[in-house]
């Protein structure tokens, strides 16, 4: 479903992805791990484009991102991300959060956005908090409603961008369990994360990424029981 | 002249010269200042474009204004401006509210600019990435938040359009300070009218700063209305 390409990305005269190929196909779980500076990060962006591509190509679902033929903001509609630090517009409702794209973009009416919203708030365990504000609740609240925005535009894959790192101890798992709800659902998902037990319970396949490169991938228990690069190994003895 | 010597009577004659400025310099102001947000809107957004062709066009302008004296921009808009444009002259309100529309976009630019700007990066991303387009992102996600911020700099820029407008005064535009010279002239009378002069440009002021302090006050503390304010997050 989403193909990637010799990608390569410079900020300036730093290479941060050295060369990335990479295949995701529909209903997969991908789990992105590796040290900070790794580059995971930003191969998440360029996949929307949020960062531009130096080189390589990047096709979803058979139409080629980069091309500046094609319009992004349609393959954004159809591709949802969700941030480390959750970007929730603050000075909307929590409802009005998730039916604003869809009715932008969608062009739902008022009751049918608010009817798919309350649907999703329910889903992601929100629904007495459609009518609070973003900093009336915690992160782990933020981050379910942020999921529940992205879920609106119904997209056909998401990617997440680190979720549960900005969040304390105690509400990463409410997040991390919306996450596995949808991953069973068949959701395809990309995920860059640093919970390792995530990574192994939920994906179907991790990335090992180090100095802009994949170095490893392959099913969790391969890479977690027997990694077979010494930078993964050296990675994982470090955070396992 | 005596300070405790003041006859009132040379102004109070004077009175709907008076009313009238204060009018004239309320429309002056009013005018200029609604045509230099919205013209100063379209500069800033300009200021923030990384196309050059537009980039360029709107500092350069924006220099120009921020880097000459109002004073000089007024006679040579009604001195020179419009009656090469228009054969003559269109009259003091038309080359009165030009000049206030003009300058006050260049600063007003600078607010919509810096506010703009101060909006975290993520939230123009986080828009973008639900497939928003750059400008429907701009208008539904980082211009109502960026207008919060700009309601202390905008304030200010209205009560400096105020004081600036009675420049208008050198173009014969009858607005506070022009009844203010008519007196004097008249009556040979100085501390009366031009102090009349000063404290009504005070009460205006005055006014505009209260009712920006009582707005800042509703609007830049917290997005949550008062009355859900209970409701906290549990």
């Amino acid at each position: 479903m989403i193909k990637i390409k010799n990608l390569h990305k410079y900020f300036g005269k730093l290479e941060v992805l050295k060369g990335i190929d990479c295949e995701i196909k529909e209903r997969e779980v991908v789990c992105v791990i590796g040290p900070s500076g790794s580059g995971k990060s930003t191969f998440l962006r360029c996949i929307n484009l949020l960062e531009d591509i130096t080189d390589g190509s990047i096709y979803i679902e058979n139409v080629q991102v980069n091309d500046p033929k094609t319009n992004i903001n349609t393959i954004r509609a159809e591709v949802g991300m969700v941030f480390q630090q959750f970007n929730l517009f603050p000075h909307m409702t929590v409802l009005d959060n998730i039916t604003m794209a869809p009715k932008q973009i969608r062009g739902l009416g008022q009751a049918e956005a608010e009817a798919l919203a309350q649907e999703l708030l329910k889903k992601v365990g929100l629904a007495s908090k459609a009518y609070n504000y973003p900093e009336q609740l915690s992160g782990g609240q933020q981050q379910r409603v942020a999921i529940a925005r992205a879920l609106a535009m119904k997209p056909k894959a998401i990617l997440f961008d680190e979720p549960t790192s900005a969040l304390d101890p105690e509400m990463v798992q409410e997040v991390l369990d919306v996450m596995k709800n949808l991953a069973a659902e068949g959701m395809t998902m990309i995920v860059v994360t640093h919970e390792m037990g995530f990574a192994r319970e939920v994906g179907d396949r991790v990335i090992f990424m180090d100095g802009g490169y994949i170095v490893e991938e392959g099913k969790p228990e391969e890479i977690f029981s027997n990694p077979q690069h010494n930078r993964t190994k050296a990675f994982l003895s470090k955070v396992l | 002249m005596n300070f405790f010597d003041l006859d009132w009577h040379s102004v109070w004659n004077y009175r709907d010269m008076f009313i009238r400025g204060i009018g004239i310099t309320l429309i002056l102001t009013l005018s200029g200042y609604f045509g230099g947000i919205i013209f100063g809107l379209f500069l800033g957004l300009g200021k923030l474009s990384t196309k050059k062709w537009i980039y360029w066009p709107c500092k350069i302008y924006v220099d120009l204004f921020r880097g000459t004296p109002m004073l000089v921009q007024i006679l040579l808009i009604h001195l020179a401006v419009i009656p090469t444009i228009f054969g003559h002259s269109l009259g003091y309100m038309v080359s009165g509210i030009t000049a206030l529309i003009l300058n006050c976009a260049a600063y007003n630019a600078e607010i919509f600019r810096a506010g703009i700007q101060s909006i975290p990066k993520g939230q123009m991303e986080a828009a973008r990435s639900l497939g928003l387009t750059h400008w429907q992102a701009m208008r539904k996600v980082i211009l109502p938040q960026a207008f919060r911020r700009m309601i202390p700099p905008l304030g200010n820029e209205f009560i400096a359009l105020l004081k600036d407008s009675s420049l208008v005064t050198v173009i014969a535009a009858p607005d506070i300070l022009y009844a203010s010279k008519v007196v004097a002239g008249a009556t040979f009378r100085f501390w009366e009218p031009y102090l009349v002069a000063a404290v009504l440009y005070l009460v205006l002021t005055y006014g505009v700063t209260k009712l920006v302090a009582f707005v800042e006050k509703r609007l830049s503390t917290s997005y949550v209305p008062r009355k859900a304010k209970g409701r906290v997050a549990s």
